[in-house]
């Protein structure tokens, strides 16, 4: 937003980044191979929900495609509000590419419905050799993924084990460069 | 394809926020041409003036909080809000401020910070307690919108001048008429405008600009208010935060903040009695409530004329 935006009170909202979602299928391979952390077979896709009609009819309508398409790649898809009035869009298999594509086809749906402004974040659960619960976020508005690893104990978080795995990453995803930008989602459903 | 957006546009408040500025510039600049032509002394009040602005800029946000007796939490002191900020922080895309609670029964909420990196939201306990997540959310909205559209600083900067003719309307004769302050030793009117004209030209500067910079604040609430809509997707959520602040602040005494009338720009709501219109920093409830409802209108029914 610029400064005649801001002078004037304009308040856009901004809506997706260029998509750089895919990028996460081929930096698995190496996460996965190199650095032995695996996905726990689960990613999720939170957004904001708005009561007007045909809203709720463009996540069903998501809801009932993704079924669709789960029947043949054996994914499960369920649907969680959580505590702070987001929806959020669960997708299990053990296929990371299967996960990356469902979670697309939320934002796709939602895009074409008008509702990309309403698109959080994307989340990928995964776990490294010790079980420890690991997390890449995608965030949607500025198109970078950041670590997240919660620790134990209300809203804490292993600052040490993101910034690890940030670079065990390296350059394989497009890292969210200002750390004030790692926004933390507690209460993450998978 | 253009994306279809959820709210349409508002021209007429840009419209009547440009005229405002505009106005105020205007006045500004008759003002100071005649503190120039009027010598030394006006210049004196000015540079000093300078100096309390840059002061104001960058010390009125601990001020204030130290003033409403607000204290920073960290996420671990106040959990739900930290978690709420931060995804809201994600869908406005702004950096996340500092969070600050008062503890007072008064429910209000404020943002303070000349930058978005150095800003501070703060809100009360007595909001927290009254008002239902969705509605918290909406006054938080409301208070980052504030900071992404930077009103401490437009607000600072608009109200410069009108507090250097303020000060030359309280001081003005101990300035002028104590003996032409480095005016070199000659009479009180030889080479510009005398001192009486220019206490005067301050007054109605004084007069002019703050009318104008009520009106501008009023805008900024209502940009304010639609932002909050625009980032929550709920303006119902605002609304119905509102019209509880409303109800609470008519009832609870509020002899504590009187003191404090700089800071109630960045209220969400005013404090104290009901002032005229042409005065007031913040809108009617009724008007914000209305400009809310049309929002909420449009979320509802902008669809159907897209889909059809």
């Amino acid at each position: 937003m610029g400064f005649l935006d801001a002078l004037l009170g304009k308040r856009k909202i901004a809506g997706p980044a260029p998509d750089r979602l895919f990028a996460l299928t081929t930096a698995y391979v190496d996460l996965e191979s190199a650095q032995g952390v695996r996905t726990r077979g689960s990613a999720g896709i939170v957004f904001q929900q708005l009561a007007t009609a045909d809203f709720t009819q463009i996540v069903t309508e998501t809801e009932e495609l993704l079924r669709g398409t789960g029947a043949e790649t054996g994914s499960t898809i369920e649907t969680r509000d959580d505590q702070y009035g987001y929806k959020w869009i669960v997708v299990r298999d053990d296929d990371i590419d299967d996960l990356v594509v469902s979670v697309n086809t939320v934002a796709d749906n939602l895009s074409m419905g008008g509702y990309a402004d309403r698109i959080l974040a994307a989340v990928f659960a995964f776990e490294d050799a010790q079980k420890q619960a690991l997390y890449l976020i995608y965030n949607y508005k500025r198109g970078s993924w950041y670590p997240f690893a919660p620790a134990g104990g209300e809203q804490q978080r292993n600052t040490e084990r993101e910034f690890q795995l940030k670079a065990q990453i390296g350059a394989g995803l497009p890292m969210e460069s200002d750390l004030g930008r790692w926004f933390p989602l507690w209460g993450i459903p998978i | 394809m253009a994306r279809p957006s959820s709210f349409g546009k508002d021209t007429g408040l840009q419209a009547r926020m440009v005229l405002t500025m505009f106005l105020l510039g205007l006045v500004y600049v008759v003002f100071m041409g005649v503190l120039f032509a009027s010598g030394a002394g006006a210049v004196t009040i000015v540079v000093l003036a300078a100096g309390l602005f840059v002061v104001q800029l960058f010390a009125s946000d601990k001020l204030a909080l130290r003033a409403m007796g607000a204290k920073e939490v960290s996420p671990a002191e106040a959990p739900e809000l930290h978690a709420m900020i931060d995804r809201l922080c994600v869908q406005a895309d702004l950096p996340k401020p500092k969070v600050a609670v008062a503890d007072t029964p008064m429910p209000n909420a404020f943002a303070m910070g000349r930058s978005r990196k150095s800003a501070t939201v703060c809100t009360t306990t007595g909001l927290l307690g009254l008002l239902s997540p969705s509605e918290i959310e909406g006054v938080m909205a409301h208070e980052l919108t504030h900071i992404a559209n930077r009103d401490v600083v437009i607000m600072t900067v608009a109200s410069f001048f009108a507090s250097i003719a303020s000060m030359i309307t309280q001081f003005g004769f101990f300035f002028g008429g104590g003996g032409g302050y480095g005016g070199g030793g000659g009479g009180d009117d030889d080479d510009g405008p005398g001192f009486l004209v220019v206490i005067l030209v301050s007054m109605v500067v004084y007069v002019i600009s703050f009318l104008l910079m009520q009106a501008l604040s009023r805008y900024r609430e209502f940009a304010a208010d639609r932002g909050a809509a625009v980032i929550t997707g709920r303006p119902s959520g605002l609304a119905s935060a509102l019209v509880k602040i409303s109800g609470v602040n008519e009832k609870i005494p509020t002899q504590d903040l009187r003191t404090a009338g700089e800071m109630q720009a960045f209220f969400i709501a005013p404090v104290g009695r009901r002032v005229a219109g042409l005065f007031a920093t913040h809108p009617p409830m009724e008007q914000r409530l209305a400009a809310l409802q049309r929002l909420e209108g449009q979320l509802q029914n902008q669809r159907l004329a897209t889909a059809a």
